[in-house]
């Protein structure tokens, strides 16, 4: 197994070739960046403060408990509002309250006295996207939106690749009735549609996020299978399998020695489309319904207010510029990707 | 001493096709094949492509299941081994592979390529494997510090040295040569031939040599057998071989040798027609579409691998050999 991680100097070469290609690099930072920002949401976006002095205390709740009203000198044991101690604590001046960038979570319903949400963005209020139509701010959804649909892909992708890898490299290597059967069973499976499925299952129950991520696994397995099976078959067939098979090599040192370090770049390649697939795969499901129950923050609820509410322009162009850029940025690390480790330009044969 | 020796090989390869998959035709890659190897002798083996004489090799060291016959080694029977026993026999019998560039994994480091016979087989501890690795090397002539680097920064000369490392590292009995120097340069192929033979002398191991090219086979063996279509047609001490060859095919691989000076240069026969399909071969005498001396009964009995002269060693598959 360590040959699967040793860097080869033909990896490094692949690396710094990828390095070269600028968009698909820069996207990659950016993107990571932003899955990483996204598991720190909490400080980001969110109604708790970042940090209260009150009467020379310090208080953290970004994370942990909440800290009802009446610690912090307000006349109620529900948790605090920030966003009101903010402004108490800065008339008075007893002390200060520093709030996330957003100062919203994703649940809570912003309402006013004088009109009805749907809200437009507002710098004052700081809904920098406005509210959808029960008051929630559009900014906080897409935040925890995003890290609910990357999470999903990347668990998603993981568990996927797990099995079609394992069964798409047995199929290849052990060939024979094996083969044929899984062919024979992919076949038939790949032709149960997909959206009935899932739309009877959600008629029966509500499902949460593993049970999404389950159902959509089902059929999610099928491309990788496919891939590893012909990959598998064309390493098989290389010498230098046949040269370790001479040595004595059990299948298992063969398979896990050989053959899959050299067709990691291949399933490497796959990756960013696979992120790409799983993001659009939660959000269509959402936009139908048939996704994460409400009021999880999810972008294909938003797109569906939005298209609902196309006067309130804010909510649906906020999601689709979001989501345009974000898939950009995966193709174009895609791209790159795919342009680095294109084993035309380093071939292994050579 | 026999190390080695088979006794009708057949090695048929089943070709599937159609919409049920059914076998539809058969390929005949070695049709019934006797010889065998002396212990630290060089037995050659020399045919045109598709002829059979890889598959030979990969089937004694059972990458391919026989489809019939006997092949035993130190007057055991290898056909049928299987799990522990075959992997124990593989450290006395290794193989030397065409390309270079192919049997090498890529994504592997030198040293791990020669330690990998030592892990397979149980063998030292990762220190004494380093050290054993080093004296391998050494031995094939490449540098030490080799073992950091990876396939694809060497040439095929240095690829072929050290496929050639991790074949003797088990110290094996018997070595199948699957024409190690085809791949290579001529310059080179002295070199990696002359590495061959110092190494048998040293370790005095046997080798089965599997060449298409009787020139290269001529400076190696003790014993040559000439294959066509899946069959040997004539098998005899190489020297005989060379100086009274009778099967026509043999005629014909000899005098096909570039004669460097040009007095001696002999009239070239070329053979007419091509290679029969393996798939379907000729009734009885394989080479009888080709044969320039070809008559009735070639087609009605198949010849034997007879001894036909004064020497009980030479033996040739033809009714008209001599003439």
């Amino acid at each position: 197994m360590m040959s699967l991680f040793n860097l080869n100097p033909l990896t490094i070469k692949k690396i710094n070739r990828f390095k070269s290609i600028r968009r698909g690099y820069y996207s990659f930072i950016i993107f990571t960046l932003l899955v990483l920002l996204s598991c720190f949401a909490e400080v980001l976006v969110n109604s708790r403060a970042l940090l209260v002095s009150y009467e020379g205390n310090l208080y953290f709740p970004s994370y942990g408990s909440i800290i009802p009203g009446r610690t912090l000198g307000l006349g109620y044991d529900y948790e605090t509002n920030y966003r009101d101690l903010q402004k108490k604590l800065k008339d008075s001046g007893s002390g200060f309250v520093i709030m996330p960038i957003i100062p919203y979570n994703p649940y809570e319903n912003d309402l006013n006295d004088s009109s009805f949400p749907p809200f437009p963005p507002s710098f004052e209020d700081s809904h920098y996207l406005g509210t959808d139509t029960i008051g929630r701010d559009v900014a906080a959804r897409l935040v925890y939106g995003f890290r609910t649909a990357i999470f999903f892909s990347l668990i998603l992708l993981v568990v996927s690749y797990l099995i079609g890898v394992s069964i798409g490299a047995a199929m290849g290597y052990y060939g024979g009735l094996f083969d044929l059967l899984f062919q024979r069973i992919i076949e038939i499976w790949s032709n149960i549609p997909f959206l009935y499925v899932i739309m009877i299952i959600s008629s029966i129950m509500i499902p949460n996020f593993f049970m999404l991520i389950v159902i959509v696994l089902l059929f999610g397995w099928i491309q990788m299978t496919w891939y590893m099976r012909t990959v598998t078959y064309k390493e098989k067939a290389r010498e230098y399998v046949m040269a370790a098979k001479a040595l004595g090599a059990s299948n298992s040192r063969i398979i896990f020695n050989h053959i899959l370090p050299n067709t990691v770049s291949i399933i490497i390649t796959f990756i960013p489309f696979s992120i790409a697939n799983g993001i659009i795969a939660l959000t269509s499901l959402d936009y139908l319904g048939f996704g994460l129950p409400p009021p999880t923050p999810s972008w294909g609820e938003l797109l569906s207010q939005g298209s609902n509410n196309l006067e309130s322009l804010w909510i649906v162009s906020s999601v689709i510029v979001a989501m345009t850029l974000i898939l950009v940025m995966v193709t174009f690390m895609g791209e790159a990707i795919r342009e680095a480790f294109d084993p035309k330009k380093h071939t292994t044969y050579e | 001493m026999t190390l080695l020796k088979v006794e009708d090989l057949k090695m048929h390869f089943p070709v599937y096709g159609g919409v049920l998959y059914r076998q539809v035709a058969t390929v005949f890659a070695v049709d019934g094949v006797s010889f065998s190897v002396e212990a630290g002798k060089t037995m050659g083996l020399v045919g045109e492509s598709g002829c059979g004489k890889s598959t030979i090799g990969r089937a004694l060291l059972r990458l391919y299941e026989p489809t019939s016959g006997r092949v035993s080694f130190e007057d055991k029977d290898i056909t049928h081994l299987k799990g522990r026993k075959l992997r124990d026999l593989r450290s006395d019998m290794q193989m030397i592979f065409q390309d270079p560039f192919e049997s090498l994994n890529p994504r592997h480091t030198i040293g791990d390529i020669l330690q990998e016979p030592y892990i397979i087989h149980h063998q030292g501890k990762p220190a004494e494997r380093r050290q054993e690795v080093l004296k391998l090397l050494d031995r094939v002539g490449m540098p030490a510090d080799s073992i950091h680097k990876y396939p694809h920064e060497f040439s095929g000369g240095q690829r072929q040295r050290i496929g050639i490392a991790r074949a003797i590292a088990l110290k094996p009995k018997l070595i199948i040569c699957d024409e190690p120097v085809s791949a290579l340069d001529v310059s080179i192929q002295s070199q990696i031939l002359n590495l061959l033979i110092e190494l048998q002398q040293e370790m005095g191991m046997a080798y089965m040599f599997i060449a298409h090219d009787l020139s290269v086979i001529k400076h190696v063996s003790d014993q040559i057998a000439v294959m066509y279509l899946g069959r040997i047609v004539e098998i005899a001490d190489s020297e005989t071989l060379y100086a009274n060859p009778q099967h026509p095919y043999t005629r014909a691989l000899i005098s096909s040798i570039p004669e460097p000076d040009p007095r001696k240069r002999k009239n070239f026969t070329a053979l007419k027609g091509e290679v029969p399909s393996p798939m379907n071969p000729p009734s009885h005498c394989h080479f009888v579409d080709r044969c320039p001396y070809s008559q009735p009964l070639c087609s009605e009995k198949t010849p034997l691998l007879t001894v036909k002269g004064t020497n009980e060693n030479h033996r040739v598959a033809c009714h008209f050999a001599l003439n």
